[in-house]
């Protein structure tokens, strides 16, 4: 589903190396954790999945395609098989949380029919059912991140990509958005999390991928955060 | 830029509570236009008019070629035929001298009263002659004074020459300055649809991620260009419009007749023909090229 061959990386000719030599493969159902410190390369690398920027030198598949080659109208529609979760939410805060999710499914021309049928049965997912018509700015952070968990499976995408989406939360919310995260893994759809949270990679024994200094220095199946450092 | 029907609907739905959301924005955007289409659609009636006033004037411009009493009839037949077939002159009109005495003493009443008989009638006989553009008179003149059976021929050279030099630069500064306003006017307002699209940057970018086209991003903003253009023109051309024919009545009420002023009709086709599209256009284009750099995520 993901694969990475030989991968550099750098923002600037004469910067220094954000990625280097990265080689990994991620199978479809996966359930993988990106850790590291900050500045690591995780999120250059998510970049690069959703063909926000392009490697330098290697080359990088996604759903079997090359990323570098692939013409700029064409990255919407690899981005709809991609849903996205962020740190910072990214949410439209003046609009509701069914509009919210809503929006991501119109982006793609779904039908009116089609999103009335769709979004309740995604908030119920989420347990957001009771604040459809809450607007996004009044919700919690934890309610507020399940909203954007919400957006990014409405589209049923064959692959979640969440930044630290924790890294605002307390535990419990932490933990119950981990919950989510998993249950829709569960149910078929691959999942990257780049994260922190160590308490969370421990509990729940996934593939653990370690970034250092641009280098991946761990790859290990089932592995706990601190089997890394 | 294929766009389903359903993403059509919902470009018009955002445009328009974009545009109530925003309604500062929106006010400001529209504010913009109205003032530059403004200033533009005032100085083009002062251009409108001013060319209907110098051409008016441009209109009366003739020469009078008085004919040599000394010459045969011979000749002056030969000047009366070389005239009608002279490709520069669309209008030769004989004046009897007596009918030249008829104008005179219209004109001037008791001055010329002792001039009774054809005998005492000092006048030539001449011709009243139009050129086929006004700017070909002088040379057409000149022309003419070679020609048999003439004795003179007048064409207020001086006055003619000033009148096209000052028509000339009147059109030149007004097309300057309204290059200049339209050039203004595409500035400002794709900086302020630059600015509108800027406070939505977070939109956009989100827009991207969740996988939207970029046609489909600028929809509902080129549709909001388009009103907010559209609005932009249509109040300064309803503005224009009554203080036009408040003008036009003051013109009349004061009795200034020789100010042969554009009829309003006339003058508002003119201005729907340019400031319309153009707001609207500006609207558009302000909109989709103002985004480029927001739609690069």
């Amino acid at each position: 589903m993901v694969e990475a061959k030989g991968i550099y990386h750098r923002y600037d000719k004469k910067g220094k190396d954000v990625l280097i030599d990265i080689n990994f493969m991620i199978n479809r159902g996966e359930f993988v954790f990106f850790v590291g410190p900050s500045g690591a390369g995780k999120s250059t690398l998510f970049k690069m999945i959703i063909r926000e920027i392009i490697p330098r030198e290697g080359y990088l598949k996604v759903f079997g395609h090359d990323l570098s080659g692939m013409r700029q109208s064409r990255v919407p529609y690899l981005r709809r098989n991609i849903g996205m979760v962020f740190q910072d939410f990214r949410l439209l805060d003046e609009r509701t949380t069914a509009e919210n999710i809503a929006f991501a499914m119109r982006v793609t021309g779904a039908s009116q029919r089609e999103i009335r049928r769709r979004v309740p049965y995604v908030l119920e997912l989420v347990g957001l059912r009771e604040k459809a018509a809450a607007r996004v700015c009044d919700l919690s952070g934890g309610e507020q991140q399940r909203v954007g968990l919400a957006r990014a499976i409405i589209n049923r995408p064959a692959m979640i990509i969440a930044d630290e989406p924790t890294g605002n939360l307390d535990p419990d919310n932490s933990y119950e958005i981990m919950n989510i995260l998993r249950t829709i893994n569960i149910r078929g759809t691959t999942v990257l999390v780049a994260t922190h949270n160590s308490e969370i990679v421990d509990r729940l024994k996934k593939r653990v991928i370690h970034l250092n200094q641009g280098r991946l220095t761990v790859d290990e199946e089932k592995g706990a955060y601190a089997s890394v450092l | 830029m294929p766009v389903s029907f359903n993403s059509f609907l919902y470009a018009c739905g955002e445009a328009w509570s974009n545009l109530y959301r925003n309604k500062w924005m929106t006010m400001a955007s529209v504010g913009v236009v109205v003032v530059t289409l403004l200033m533009l659609g005032g100085f083009m009636v002062v251009n409108l008019n001013l060319n209907q006033i110098t051409s008016d004037v441009r209109e009366q411009v003739e020469i009078v070629l008085y004919i040599d009493e000394e010459s045969t009839a011979e000749e002056q037949e030969q000047l009366h035929s070389k005239l009608l077939a002279h490709r520069s002159l669309n209008e030769v009109r004989f004046v009897h001298r007596d009918e030249a005495m008829k104008r005179l003493k219209e004109q001037l009443g008791d001055v010329v009263e002792g001039y009774e008989g054809a005998a005492d009638n000092p006048l030539r006989d001449s011709y009243e002659l139009h050129t086929l553009r006004p700017e070909m008179v002088g040379d057409v003149a000149r022309e003419l004074e070679g020609y048999p059976a003439v004795a003179e021929v007048y064409y207020g050279e001086a006055t003619v020459e000033k009148l096209f030099a000052a028509t000339r630069a009147v059109q030149l500064v007004g097309l300057g300055l309204m290059t200049g306003l339209a050039v203004t006017a595409v500035f400002l307002i794709a900086h302020t649809i630059r600015l509108t699209v800027f406070i939505r940057r977070r939109e956009i970018m989100i827009m991207k991620y969740v996988g939207a086209t970029n046609w489909f991003i600028r929809w509902p903003f080129v549709l909001e260009g388009m009103f907010i253009g559209a609005l932009g023109a249509a109040l300064p051309l309803g503005a224009i419009y009554y203080i036009y024919q408040a003008s036009l009545e003051w013109v009349m009420a004061n009795n200034l007749m020789f100010l042969t002023l554009v009829p309003a009709s006339l003058i508002m086709g003119e201005l729907v023909k340019c400031l319309l599209p153009l707001g609207t256009g500006l609207g558009i284009l302000g909109s989709a090229f103002s985004m480029g750099r927001f739609l690069r995520v």
